[in-house]
């Protein structure tokens, strides 16, 4: 039988791994939809340079490992006198990697948006930031909400890869706890349970937004 | 106060515009007809700049819009456009689709521009509809929303690119007549469209384009009684018996 006493003997390490693991993942989630939407203007405005800005972001960070990402912020920074924690390296990994396929679920979703949009707010006098704005966001975000509450669930998923970096997350603390108490299987469970307390209500809250958003039209 | 000089226009390898010559005044009433494909839609486009000249002079309402530093956000105030589908935003209300340039572009006052919106829809008819989104309009109803969204604007040109061809045959009336009270209090309109009680009635002039060349520029008694050009006569006689 599972080890309660595992859990409750650890509880204030498995308390604090948990706020960090909500703590990173809040911050790189705000951070990377910020940088994701300027990303998808930047692939989708009328501008050559932005457009290659935005896709040599996008090809080459969605196509190399998190774990690269993390290990060339911690590891290759402190070459340029960069020094930073585990945990402020791992948030900006986390921030750049899921930066690049927000992006992607964003530009798709704008590129659904009729181009008939676009011309009628712009043939009234507004300008591209203003329709862009205005016009086709709200319209797009409807579409993108699946995708990118996807994108927060993995991202929540990937932070516990930060371990490696001794961020103070939960699957450090798990690992912590597990190499003091010999522990393995019973400390993981817990970990787990931790983690979809976080994702599991992302999860129900996407779905249920969806189905708003459907009715709606 | 539009003025074509010849003007080409390219889309790649394609020649799409060749060589426009074209002077349109104050008021008048233009209609543009032309095969499927002949460039008609690009005629009109080059008017509020979605489309740019690849070559020679075209100024609308005074300003040149072959210069490169017009302010083309300033000059489309000026310009209406209503488009074959419609293009309303779906997810604002008729008044909100009004509303939004007149507020974000002429800087007018919510209330102001509300003022305007309900005068304006009451004048293609449709006041009750104000609160409605376009989902719940008919296709009749949305194109006079769109017309409204565009004379909101107050402009001193409004383009129309084949206004009714969307449209169920029983709610062509109804924009054509809407479009028909403008032309009598004086707009300066340019017209794509085949509907030919429309073009007789109303138009002061109709231009006939094929591949991207203007082949007829005449009035509409002049055209429909003798097409001058060959290709004009054969395609006004398959419309008119299709
Ligand atoms: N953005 C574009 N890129 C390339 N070719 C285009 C583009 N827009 C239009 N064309 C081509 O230019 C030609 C003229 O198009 P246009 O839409 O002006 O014709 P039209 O006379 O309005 O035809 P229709 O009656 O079918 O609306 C067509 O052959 C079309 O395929
Ligand atoms: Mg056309």
């Amino acid at each position: 039988m599972l080890d309660f006493t595992i859990l409750s003997e650890n509880f204030d390490m498995f308390l604090e791994g948990f706020l960090n693991t909500l703590y990173v993942s809040f911050l790189a989630l705000i951070g990377s939809f910020v940088l994701g939407t300027i990303l998808a203007i930047f692939r989708i405005a009328p501008i050559k340079p932005l457009n290659w800005i935005g896709t040599i972001y996008v090809e080459f960070i969605r196509n190399i490992p998190l774990l690269i990402i993390l290990f060339f912020i911690f590891t290759g920074l402190p070459v340029f006198e960069i020094r930073l924690s585990g945990f402020v390296a791992g948030t900006l990994a986390l921030m750049i990697y899921t930066a690049a396929f927000i992006a992607e679920a964003i530009r798709a979703g704008i590129l659904s948006v009729p181009k008939g949009q676009m011309e009628a707010a712009r043939s009234s006098g507004l300008t591209y930031t203003q329709a862009m704005w205005h016009v086709i966001l709200p319209q797009a975000i409807k579409i993108v909400i699946p995708p990118l509450g996807n994108q927060f669930i993995n991202l929540v998923k990937n932070s516990s890869i930060l371990t490696i970096v001794a961020a103070g997350e939960l699957m450090y603390q798990g690992d912590l706890i597990s190499s003091r108490t010999f522990v393995t299987f019973d400390v993981y469970i817990f970990v787990a349970v931790f983690y979809l307390i976080i994702t599991l209500p992302l999860s129900l809250g996407v779905n249920r937004l969806e189905k708003r958003l459907a009715q709606s039209n | 106060m539009i003025k074509f000089e010849n003007v080409h226009k390219h889309f790649g390898d394609f020649h799409v515009l060749n060589n426009i010559n074209l002077e349109i005044n104050k008021g008048e009433v233009v209609v543009i007809i032309g095969p499927s494909g002949s460039g008609k839609s690009t005629l009109l486009r080059c008017m509020n700049q979605l489309e740019t000249i690849s070559e020679g002079r075209l100024e609308v309402n005074g300003v040149v819009l072959s210069d490169k530093k017009v302010n083309i956000n300033e000059f489309r105030k000026n310009v209406g456009m209503v488009f074959q589908h419609f293009n309303l935003y779906p997810n604002k209300t008729v008044l909100e689709n009004i509303m939004l340039a007149p507020v974000k572009v002429l800087k007018k006052s919510k209330e102001e521009a509300k003022k305007t919106a309900l005068y304006y829809l009451e004048k293609v008819g449709i006041l009750e509809k104000a609160d409605a989104y376009p989902s719940q309009l008919s296709g009749g109803q949305q194109q006079r929303v769109a017309i409204a969204r565009g004379l909101a604007m107050n402009p001193q040109i409004m383009l129309f690119d084949e206004p009714t061809s969307a449209l169920d045959p029983e709610m062509i009336g109804e924009v054509l007549d809407v479009m028909k009270a403008l032309a009598l209090e004086g707009m300066t309109m340019v017209v794509v469209t085949h509907e030919m009680g429309f073009a007789r009635e109303v138009a002061d002039r109709i231009i006939f384009i094929d591949k991207g060349q203007i082949l007829e520029d005449a009035d509409p008694t002049e055209f429909y009684n003798q097409p001058k050009d060959e290709r004009a006569r054969l395609f006004l006689s398959r419309i008119l018996n299709h």
